[in-house]
This record gives structure tokens, C-alpha cells and sequence, in this order.
């Protein structure tokens, strides 16, 4: 039994923290067809703007303020430099984001190194909850990502904003003979989407081992959280999210995180190969 | 009120498909711009509305040089386009495409005005029903009322006649001609259907091969006239 809320709340914070990346890379998707390789890096800066301030004697909540500022000053600087020059080109967004991502992750190693670098547990007091104590750290950042998330929803489903957003993403060129500003739009989606990845690293670095590969750790369920949802709204998010964020905890706390990763990639094929425009996609 | 000289447009494969346009629309008129298809009329539309790169050319509206402009300066600019094939946001309810029609202007309430229900009642019985489930005429209708809720000084129709059935070409016609004749709305009303033009325009161009080849400043003489119908479009 404690057994099981354990899990079941370790697979809750998983998921939650990767739906907030997730979002961000289904919105850039849908609204530019960009598929952002350097999303992940986004999550890693996040993580280190972190790492950084505990070096200089910050405390580790301003991390959470300045990490998705500093992703959203990123996102607009790439964006206006690298992505909306290619964006109408499928493929050759794929290749720049990489360049992007690789660019970004040498950087890191430049300034901090190659090595793994550990946050400090900001509230390393844990809590007893159904009988279960646990470290009361994760419970906030679920209560974090759930509302953040919510707040996405929110937005994109409930404000005008939101409205035109989605109505770029239907329609691109209606929209803007509407009146919409697309690029404007584009420019600050990607912010946007940045910035709820930088949060996500900068909230996952106290109980993440902090090195420059664990970029790359979390874009890869990601992806495979939006092959499974599918690209047509945030709902492919959440569900895509819930199951690979679910078969991941569950699998590597019974078992072994390879047994997981096998796991995760085969539900993954299985799930593609009967939905292959994901759980919320069309059927074509 | 709209002034396009010399315009000169195609697309990147290196047709011309405009080849050097030259007309003009005065406040309040509502013009009918006919030819057969291939002629460049969409072309046209496309580039007036900037999505698609003009190579040569002026185009003046109300004043403002818009050539080349971005789509969004020149819907802001007042115009208004109803594109052909309506796009529509088909996931979104009646009430939201209208809205969609509000949200990017500027000095303009984003809200749905009462007004933008009244010239198609059926808009206002499916508010909250999801556009794409529509009829095609219903959906011609929505895309109508969703331009005009920007509030444009110049409506752009492309084709609004295709695929819908007769009757409710008929009552978009009639609709169209009062609301240009009550709010002195400008139109521009790209057309292979004649029945909508008779009902709607006061002045005829006919468009051949990226130009306007001839003009016909009173649409009610066309009808007796056979020979330049025959020429301009194939009946």
C-alpha cells in the first residue's frame, strides 16, 4: 500500500513536469511545424541557471523566477536568429534545432564542465503523507507543474490570446488576413514554450542528477509523448504525458530504468502503429 | 478608395500571372472582377491581401502604399477577405470564428457584435456549434460575417457562389446588396457566377490573361449583351 502511493506519487510529479515540456514543444510544433531538437537544452540551461546561483550564494527560489526568464530570452534571441528563417522548411528545421541544441549543450560544458553537479535540496524535510513519508520537495513540485499547467490550459482554451493562437496553429494565413500578427505570435510562442522548459529544468534540478546529457533525458520521452498524444492540441500532450510519464516511473521503481526504457519504447511503437496520428489525431 | 497600377505578380515555378493590373474602386462601389479560371484573378486577390511577393506594381488604399505590405498590416488597413473555399476554422463554434474576426484588429472590441447575427439567422441558432459541421453555403455565410465583423471599408469575395446551392447563393446576394447599400460598404466581388453579379455589383471588369481587358461601368446592360459574356467567361 505505501508501496503504491509512493509510486503512484512519483509517477504523478514525473508526468507533471514532463507534460510542461511537452507543451511547449507541441505548441511550436503546431504553430510553426518546427521540431525543436533544442528543447531539451532549454530544459538543461534551466537546470543550470540553478546550479549557477547556488555558486554564487543565490537562494534556490529565485532559480525558479529566473531560469524561465532567462529560457525566454533565449527562445526569442534563437528564434529571431536561426528558426524563423527556416521554418517553412520542414526538414531543415530538424537539422538547425540540433546544431542549436549542440552549440548550447558545449556551452554548458564549457562553463560548468562535464561532470554532474548537484543542487541542494531546498526543503529536505520530508512529510508524512497516507502513511507514506515523503520528501515534501516533490509534493511542491507538483502543486507547481499542476498549476502551471493548468494555467497553459487555461490560457490556450479560455483567453482571446489563446483563441488566435489556436487559431494561427488552424489556420496560419486566415488568421492573418483576420488581422493576427503571426510573427509576433510565432516569436513569442517560442519564448513561451522555452520558458515553460527552462521552469521545468530549473524545478527538476534538485532531485535530477544536473549534467549535460540530462537534456537529452527528458526530450526523448517528450517526443514520445507527443508521437503518442498526437500534435492536434494540448489534450495529445496531456494523455501522450500521462502514459509514457506513467510507464517510466512505474517499470523503473518495480524494475530497472533499462527495463523502462525498453518498456517505454516498445508501448511507444505499439501505441504508433495502431494510432498513427496519435491518441487525439484524425483518423486519415 | 483602392488604386492598383502596374501590378505584376506570379508564383516562384516563374509564370506571370499578373501581368502589369491596373484599376481603380471608388468608396461605396460595389465591383464585379469576371474571367474565366487560370485568368489570375485568385492570383490577384492573394497578392492584394500580401500572401503572395508582387514584383512590380503600386497598390494604394485610403491613402497608405500596401504593396507588399504584411496580411495583417493590410486586413488592419481595412480590408476584408473572404477567401475562396471560405476557410473557416472548421474546429471552432460559429461564435469563435466570428470572434476571431475582432481579435486582430486594433480599436475594435473584442467581443462578437449583436449585428454580426442579424443578416443570417441561422449563424445565430448555431453559435455554439462546431463550424466545420456546417453546410457549405451556412460556412459561406460565417466567413462573410466574419470578415465584416472586423468592420473592413473594402470587402474582398473570392468566388463566395462555389458549391453552394442556388438558394442560398440567391440570399447571400441579396443580403450582400443591402449591406453594401446600407453601410456603404466597398466591395470587390471576384465572380464566375452572373446571377450573384447582377445582384450585387454596379460595375463589371472582365480580367484575361493577368489584365483587365474590359470594363462595363453598368452591370444591368450586361445582361442584353451575350457577346462579351461569351468572350469572358465560358457559357
Amino acid at each position: 500500500m505505501e508501496f503504491a502511493v509512493a509510486i503512484t506519487l512519483d509517477t504523478v510529479s514525473f508526468t507533471l513536469t514532463l507534460l510542461l515540456v511537452t507543451m511547449g514543444l507541441v505548441v511550436i510544433f503546431g504553430l510553426m511545424n518546427v521540431i525543436n531538437m533544442a528543447h531539451g537544452e532549454f530544459f538543461l540551461i534551466g537546470a543550470y541557471t540553478v546550479v549557477a546561483l547556488q555558486q554564487v550564494g543565490a537562494p534556490f527560489w529565485t532559480g525558479l523566477l529566473v531560469a524561465p526568464v532567462i529560457l525566454a530570452c533565449v527562445g526569442l534571441v534563437l528564434e529571431e536568429l536561426v528558426i524563423r528563417h527556416v521554418y517553412h522548411r520542414f526538414i531543415d528545421t530538424i537539422l538547425a534545432t540540433w546544431g542549436i541544441s549542440i552549440a548550447l549543450k558545449q556551452s554548458i560544458i564549457i562553463l560548468f564542465g562535464p561532470t554532474s553537479q548537484s543542487v541542494v535540496n531546498p526543503l529536505p524535510q520530508p512529510v508524512d503523507l497516507l502513511g507514506v513519508t515523503y520528501p515534501s520537495y516533490r509534493l511542491l513540485i507538483m502543486t507547481i507543474s499542476l498549476g502551471l499547467a493548468i494555467s497553459t490550459f487555461l490560457f490556450f482554451y479560455r483567453t482571446h490570446a489563446g483563441l488566435a493562437v489556436r487559431g494561427v496553429i488552424a489556420n496560419r494565413m486566415m488568421a492573418a488576413s483576420l488581422g493576427i500578427n503571426t510573427r509576433r505570435m510565432d516569436r513569442a510562442t517560442f519564448a513561451f514554450g522555452a520558458a515553460l522548459a527552462g521552469f521545468a529544468g530549473a524545478v527538476m534540478a534538485p532531485i535530477m542528477s544536473v549534467d549535460p546529457q540530462m537534456g537529452v533525458g527528458f526530450l526523448i520521452p517528450a517526443f514520445l509523448s507527443i508521437l503518442v498524444g498526437g500534435t492536434s492540441s494540448l489534450l495529445g500532450a496531456v494523455l501522450g504525458s500521462g502514459i509514457i510519464g506513467t510507464a517510466n516511473t512505474v517499470v523503473s521503481s518495480l524494475w530497472t530504468q533499462v527495463a523502462a526504457q525498453i518498456v517505454v519504447f516498445s508501448l511507444a511503437i505499439v501505441l504508433i502503429r495502431t494510432f498513427p496520428e496519435g491518441l487525439t489525431g484524425r483518423k486519415r | 478608395m483602392l488604386t492598383v497600377s502596374g501590378l505584376v505578380a506570379g508564383y516562384q515555378t516563374g509564370s506571370r500571372v499578373l501581368n502589369g493590373l491596373s484599376f481603380s474602386i471608388q468608396p461605396g462601389e460595389v465591383v464585379a472582377l469576371i474571367g474565366r479560371n487560370g485568368m489570375g484573378k485568385s492570383t490577384f486577390l492573394k497578392t492584394l491581401t500580401g500572401h503572395l511577393t508582387a514584383s512590380a506594381g503600386q497598390i494604394e488604399f485610403l491613402g497608405n502604399d500596401i504593396f507588399n505590405a504584411a496580411p495583417h498590416d493590410i486586413a488592419n488597413a481595412g480590408i476584408g477577405y473572404v477567401p475562396q473555399g471560405r476557410e473557416i476554422f472548421s474546429d471552432f463554434s460559429v461564435e469563435q470564428n466570428l470572434l476571431m474576426g475582432a481579435i486582430g484588429k486594433s480599436g475594435i472590441r473584442n467581443a462578437v457584435p449583436q449585428w454580426a447575427y442579424e443578416p443570417f439567422p441561422i449563424l445565430d441558432e448555431r453559435r455554439k456549434q462546431r463550424a466545420g459541421t456546417m453546410s457549405g453555403g451556412q460556412q459561406q455565410q460565417l466567413a462573410i460575417m466574419r470578415a465584416l465583423v472586423g468592420q473592413p471599408k473594402l470587402l474582398l469575395l473570392d468566388e463566395p457562389s462555389e458549391g453552394i446551392q442556388p438558394s442560398i447563393v440567391q440570399e447571400i446576394g441579396q443580403t450582400l446588396a443591402r449591406i453594401s447599400r446600407d453601410h456603404s460598404l466597398t466591395v470587390l466581388l471576384v465572380e464566375q457566377n452572373l446571377e450573384l453579379v447582377f445582384a450585387v455589383a454596379q460595375r463589371c471588369l472582365f480580367m484575361e490573361n493577368g489584365v483587365i481587358a474590359e470594363e462595363v461601368s453598368d452591370v444591368s446592360k450586361l445582361s442584353n449583351d451575350s457577346a462579351i459574356i461569351h468572350k469572358y467567361l465560358s457559357v
